[in-house]
């Protein structure tokens, strides 16, 4: 990796937010492709936060302003990028079910999500799956993430797969669930495509998913 | 087995790290509807009166009074802080019926400094005292009140909204400290009109700072915004010979440090759902109590023969020599079977008679 790069990679994991647009013009001035600067720039940036994160080395306030930092250098790259090269690495949909307005954990993982380079739409909280039914179809996403943290909500959880299992897209749609009381075993029982502890293994899981869905 | 309350000799005694004549029961919250199928009639939030019967009833040695800008449980339903907000909503939006627009589950009130500067802290600073003062005045012989204090990290955050709190705990500090003073000096004036009163035996801060993974903010943060103002708290209480409690959920395991050194005696609910409470007896049973550990999901979910079995194994393993008081993995809640609240309580009574012999 060049140096300019792991200048730009340091900035987002160290949030250096006054930097980080200085530093991207100056590798783009410099002849670096675009591209590069994001996946080997910005995004192996934030895979190192989320590692950080999972270690208990940093913590949400920190992850959050590298993911800000990570985000002011995108916008100082994406409209450089030709249009083949902005395509995201998946779209991802999320929300709380209902019964649960918790949304903490929710966003987190959509902004490490976001920093992973793959498009999100955020649905909010309090689900029915009357509503995500809706909202799958019109969004037509590789991706579906469901958040609860209340014990209570977790059937609800069940319930919505169940409710997806009968529909035709479900065989194109990859469900991932996450949330404080949820387990790899009880996303394996409701039959979901897998289960991430934290936002770092949320985004780890969102890329295989994503990897089975092309293969 | 004595289902008398004697905070002094039997809840203060263990939480001191001694044995007395049972293991104490020891809840923050119990939901009033679990209250009211124990005493076979209705009990709501204004009948102090039967609520001092159900605790004592139900073999506690003391009653939880929350006398808070923020409630536990009915975090934002009962709670001073939403009457503010209301007003303050509906001063600047008459038109404004949508309680969404008051509740801290769904809105934030202080983004920037001039938020700060124009929130009606004196009228969030008038606390109620009345349900303590009731309870004072009906207590029977051997029962204390615990004042329910607190949360002036997770008020912090609420009122700030949570991304914008994180932000702004890096990125402006100092903002963050005013916050975090503002809401602290709050609970910390009550504090004296707390201590006053000679029938309150503890206080206890119902403030949660860790997700399930760990620390909601780094060490170094609670250490410089929270835990130094429960030091205060802590030693003010110890100075006038009163207990000082704390309630978090998550994995607290690597604040344990401070908690300690912060002068916390009494550590509540040690989360079941990430934390081994036989390690942190064996670890920290020496410096500090704990209490609880039966899972909500049992009580939600389990027979009435789990519970049994799971409070008795906490009664073997954590019980013996003090230092723990049964009761459930954060509080008891209208969803919990009333049967397995009932397991768990009477496995604590037929079983926990010092020295533990199951």
């Amino acid at each position: 990796m060049s140096d300019t790069l792991q200048v730009i990679k340091d900035a987002v994991v160290n949030r250096q937010r006054n930097e980080i647009e200085g530093l991207v013009e100056a590798a783009i001035e410099g002849g670096i492709d675009p591209k590069t600067i994001i996946d080997d720039g910005l995004i192996a940036a934030m895979d190192v936060v989320g590692q950080q994160f999972s270690d208990s080395d940093i913590f949400v306030p920190e992850m959050l302003v590298s993911a800000l930092t990570m985000k002011l250098g995108l916008e100082k790259v994406k409209p450089l990028l030709k249009r083949e090269a902005t395509e995201p690495k998946g779209m991802v949909i999320m929300g709380t079910v209902k019964g649960d307005i918790h949304d903490i954990g929710k966003n987190i993982v959509l902004m490490m999500l976001e920093g992973a380079g793959f498009e999100v739409v955020d649905l909010g909280v309090d689900l029915t799956v009357e509503k995500l039914v809706e909202r799958i179809e019109a969004i037509g996403p590789d991706l579906l993430g469901l958040s609860a943290l209340l014990t209570t909500s977790m059937p609800e959880m069940e319930r919505v797969i169940q409710e997806l299992g009968t529909k035709s897209f479900r065989n194109k749609l990859k469900v991932m669930v996450g949330g404080a009381p949820v387990s790899a075993s009880f996303a394996e029982k409701i039959g979901a495509d897998g289960y991430g502890a934290d936002a770092a293994e949320a985004v780890k899981l969102a890329r295989r998913l994503i990897d089975e869905i092309k293969d | 087995m004595d289902i008398k309350p004697d905070f002094e000799g039997r809840f203060r005694r263990v939480v001191n790290h001694q044995e007395a004549d049972r293991v104490p029961l020891c809840e923050v919250l119990i939901d009033y509807s679990i209250q009211s199928q124990f005493l076979g009639r209705e009990v709501s939030a204004d009948d102090v009166e039967a609520q001092v019967e159900f605790w004592a009833g139900a073999g506690y040695d003391f009653i939880p009074i929350p006398v808070s800008m923020m409630t536990p449980g009915g975090v934002t339903d009962e709670s001073k802080i939403t009457r503010i907000l209301r007003e303050k909503v509906q001063r600047e939006r008459p038109d404004e019926k949508d309680p969404k627009a008051w509740n801290l589950e769904f809105t934030s009130f202080i983004h920037e400094r001039e938020d700060f500067e124009e929130f009606p802290w004196d009228a969030a600073a008038e606390l109620d005292f009345s349900n303590l003062n009731r309870a004072g005045g009906l207590l029977p012989d051997g029962m204390k009140a615990i004042v329910v204090s607190g949360k002036i990290f997770t008020l912090t955050w609420m009122l700030m909204g949570f991304q914008n709190f994180s932000i702004k705990v890096i990125m402006d500090p100092q903002f963050v400290a005013d916050v975090f003073r503002k809401v602290a000096e709050i609970q910390f004036s009550a504090l004296e009109t707390i201590l006053a009163r000679d029938y309150v035996g503890a206080v206890w801060v119902v403030d949660d700072l860790a997700f399930g993974t760990g620390p909601m903010i780094s060490p170094e943060a609670f250490r410089e915004h929270v835990f130094s103002w429960y030091a205060k708290m802590a030693d003010r209480c110890h100075e006038e010979n009163r207990l000082f409690i704390m309630h978090s959920d998550g994995d607290v395991t690597s604040l344990m440090p401070d908690i300690i050194e912060t002068g916390i005696d009494l550590l509540q609910p040690i989360d079941p759902t990430c934390m081994d409470i036989v390690k942190m007896k064996k670890e920290y049973g020496d410096r500090i109590s704990l209490v609880g550990n039966v899972s909500n999901e049992l009580l939600r979910s389990g027979t009435v023969e789990e519970v049994k079995e799971y409070t008795r194994h906490l009664l073997r393993e954590v019980a013996p020599g003090g230092g723990y008081c049964v009761g459930s993995g954060n509080s008891v809640p209208d969803w919990a079977k009333f049967e397995n609240y009932m397991a768990m309580r009477d496995t604590t009574l037929k079983h926990g008679s010092y020295p533990i012999t199951i």
